[in-house]
Order: structure tokens, then sequence, then C-alpha cells
């Protein structure tokens, strides 16, 4: 039972929502309709819309082959986030030596942005002879910090006593962590892979560096080599926004509530 | 209400969101590319009239295609007796259709949208020829 009415608070929320979801909707209504964004007065509802300037996305440069690239791109890299998270997830909930050291170094390391490795990451890249590649394209990505976290966080919230039990039930710290840890952990799974996802589908800068053929792009270099090639372009242009941000919507929508409880466990005690 | 608990395995794993979503996607696509398949013969059929909605025999119909940034002109056909016209080699999916006989006029360039290459349409307004176009 509650103390005050609830109401005021979602009248507040839903406004909020409104104004957030403007954007979003001004560019769905142009990329069916091709109205020029800056005229006066704006109609807000669409006139005759139609879905050719998605058609014309997906013949104008070769949307399929970057879609796919995308798509290889992002499993590899939320594979390897999930894999590899909650790996070292794990072992920051263990005790070793200089425990401490390593958790204020990741915390450290989080505030170098990604630029300032752009070329160390290139070189190494190179040595591997994975530059072009879809290894070399998601390779960065393979492991994030943020994540590492949010695993940690979930791992911490286990019972001591559940791993002791899996321990001298025989089993190796490696089948701990899949057979007891993970099972236990699925927000933090949906978590590391919604933002491992988006986080590769939306780059841009990487991808620029380490391709060098045009098949072996992705939908934000596509984005660019659109903006390139059209001038006059806006419905089209919004068309190819839809598509690119449609995968990481839905992947969103489907997985918010894993994804709120990844975000929210190890926040509060008890 | 059964409990959650007691539904087997294979059906909780097969039955959510994150397996039917993307498998009702992959339908839809299986399904629209069956579409596209049966229906991508490049043909374009219309009808060609004057201004009385009279069809008119042995015009010329124009076909231009979308190259880039600008419209080029592909292939011509020409009307049968019934006014009607069929191009059999459009490859495009942004066209542009215009008729034209000497002594009773042309049409303007009608721009035609398909929703894929070489879709199979049906016009579904004529051509009309005019003297002042």
């Amino acid at each position: 039972m509650h103390r005050y009415p609830r109401w005021p608070i979602h009248v507040a929320l839903t406004g909020v929502s409104f104004v957030m979801l403007i954007p979003f909707y001004w560019v769905l209504k142009t990329s069916v309709t091709g109205e020029n964004i800056f005229a006066y007065p704006p109609s807000v509802l669409p006139k005759a819309p139609h879905p050719f300037y998605y058609v014309d996305v997906w013949y104008y440069i070769p949307f399929a082959r970057y879609f796919l690239n995308s798509v290889v791109v992002s499993a590899l890299a939320v594979a390897a986030n999930v894999i590899f998270n909650a790996m070292a997830g794990y072992a920051l909930t263990r005790d070793f030596p200089a425990k401490r050291f390593v958790l204020l170094l990741f915390l450290s390391c989080m505030m170098v942005p990604f630029q300032a490795t752009i070329i160390p990451a290139y070189l190494i890249t190179g040595r591997l002879g994975l530059l072009d590649s879809y290894w070399g394209l998601a390779l960065p990505q393979f492991s994030t910090i943020v994540c590492i976290f949010v695993f940690k966080a979930s791992f911490d919230a286990v019972p001591r006593s559940l791993i002791d039990a899996a321990r001298i039930d025989g089993l190796s710290e490696w089948r701990i962590i899949w057979r007891v840890m993970m099972p236990l952990a699925k927000g933090a799974i949906a978590t590391n892979v919604i933002l491992g996802f988006i986080w590769s589908w939306n780059n841009f800068l990487w991808p620029l560096i380490v391709t060098r053929s045009a098949e072996m792009q992705t939908l934000p270099l596509g984005l660019a080599r659109f903006l390139s090639y059209q001038e006059d372009t806006t419905g089209a242009l919004y068309a190819f926004c839809i598509m690119v941000l449609a995968p990481g919507i839905l992947l969103f929508l489907m997985a918010q509530k894993e994804f709120i409880r990844g975000l929210t466990s190890g926040a509060t005690k008890g | 209400m059964s409990d959650p608990a007691e539904t087997p395995r294979w059906r909780r794993s097969v039955f959510n969101r994150f397996v039917l979503v993307p498998a009702g996607i992959a339908v839809a696509v299986a399904l629209w590319n069956v579409y596209v398949s049966t229906h991508d013969h490049g043909l374009v059929a219309g009808r060609v009239v004057d201004t009385a909605g009279r069809p008119v025999a042995g015009a010329t119909v124009a076909l231009w295609v979308l190259n880039f940034t600008t419209y080029v002109e592909k292939t011509r056909a020409t009307t049968d007796s019934e006014g009607r016209f069929v191009i059999t080699d459009n490859d495009s999916h942004n066209i542009r259709l215009a008729a034209e006989k000497p002594g009773i006029g042309r049409s303007p360039r009608v721009p035609v949208r398909l929703y894929f290459r070489a879709e199979d349409i049906e016009l579904r307004e004529p051509l009309v020829l005019a003297a002042s176009n």
C-alpha cells in the first residue's frame, strides 16, 4: 500500500519519455516521407509515407554485406565478452596477491580513452596478421572493464558457501564458473550481451582504421560511405539510420529486464 | 496457472522471446525472399491512352532507370492495338516511364518506385498522351 499517489510520477515519467522519444520519432517519420527536416512549420504527422527510401538504401550500397559484417563482428565481440569478462570477473572475486592493485589498475584503465590506444592496438593487430579481417575488427572489443565489473558484482552476490560446496564436490574453478556462477548471473550475461553488442555495432573509428577493403566494412562505415556518395538523401539517410539502429533497439527491448537486473545487481546490500 | 519449474526444459528453451523473435524475423525474411524470387522477372506492363481515354496503338514507351544520380534510358517498347505495352528487361527498383506517338503527343515521365529490383508490375494508371506535353 502506497502512502502517496503514484500517478504524478507516472505522468512526469511519461512526459520525459515523450520528450526523449521525439528525436527517434522524427528520424522514423523522415525515413518514410523524406521531408526536409528544416521545413517550417514542421509537420508532426507523416504525409504520404512510403517505404521506398529503405529500398534505396538496400540497393545504393551493399547493405546486406555490411550488415553481415556487423553481425559477425558483433557476435564475436559478444561471445568473447561473455567468456573473458566472466573469467576475469570471477578471478576478481577470489583472493590473490595485489588484488587491490589490479582493481585499481582496471579502474584507472577505464579513464584511458580508446583513441589513445589506437596505435598500439593497430600495431598488435597488424603483427597478428588480422588487419582487414573479422577477428581483427572484433579483437579490441573482446573484453571491456565495465563488463568485467558487472560480472564481478554479480558473482560477489553469490553466497560463498555455494562455491565452497561446489569445490568440495570436486568441481574445478573452470567448471565452477560455467556450472555454478553463470546460471546465477543471467542479468550480468544479458548486460554483457547488450553492451558488447551495442558498442561493437556502433563502433566507427576502429573499423575505419583496421579495414582496407570495401567488403570488410561495417554498417557505420557504410553510413559514412553512403553520405559521401549521395548529396540529397534526407529520406534515404534517415532510413539508413533506422536500419542501423533497429537491431540494437530490438536486442535491448528483448533483454531489457535482464539488462536492468544486471546493472543493478550488486548495487544494493541485503 | 502452471508452475514454470514444471515446464519441460526444452519448451522453456524454445518458447522464449530470445528464440521466437529471431525465428519470426527469419521466417518473415524467408517468405519475403520467396516472394521476391517469384516476382522478379523485370516485367513492366501498362496501357497508353489519349486524353479522351482511348487506347493508343503504336506508341513508343521508354523506360528510364536510375543510374546512381541520374536517369538514363534503358529500353523501349511499342503498344499493341489495345494500347498495352510490356517491358521485359527492367532490372531496377527506381524507374520512370514515358510514352510518345508522333501526331498525338507525349506523356509526362511517370516515376515508378518498386519494392525490389526487377519487380513485376502492372501500372494502375495508364500513360496519357497529350499534345501539350
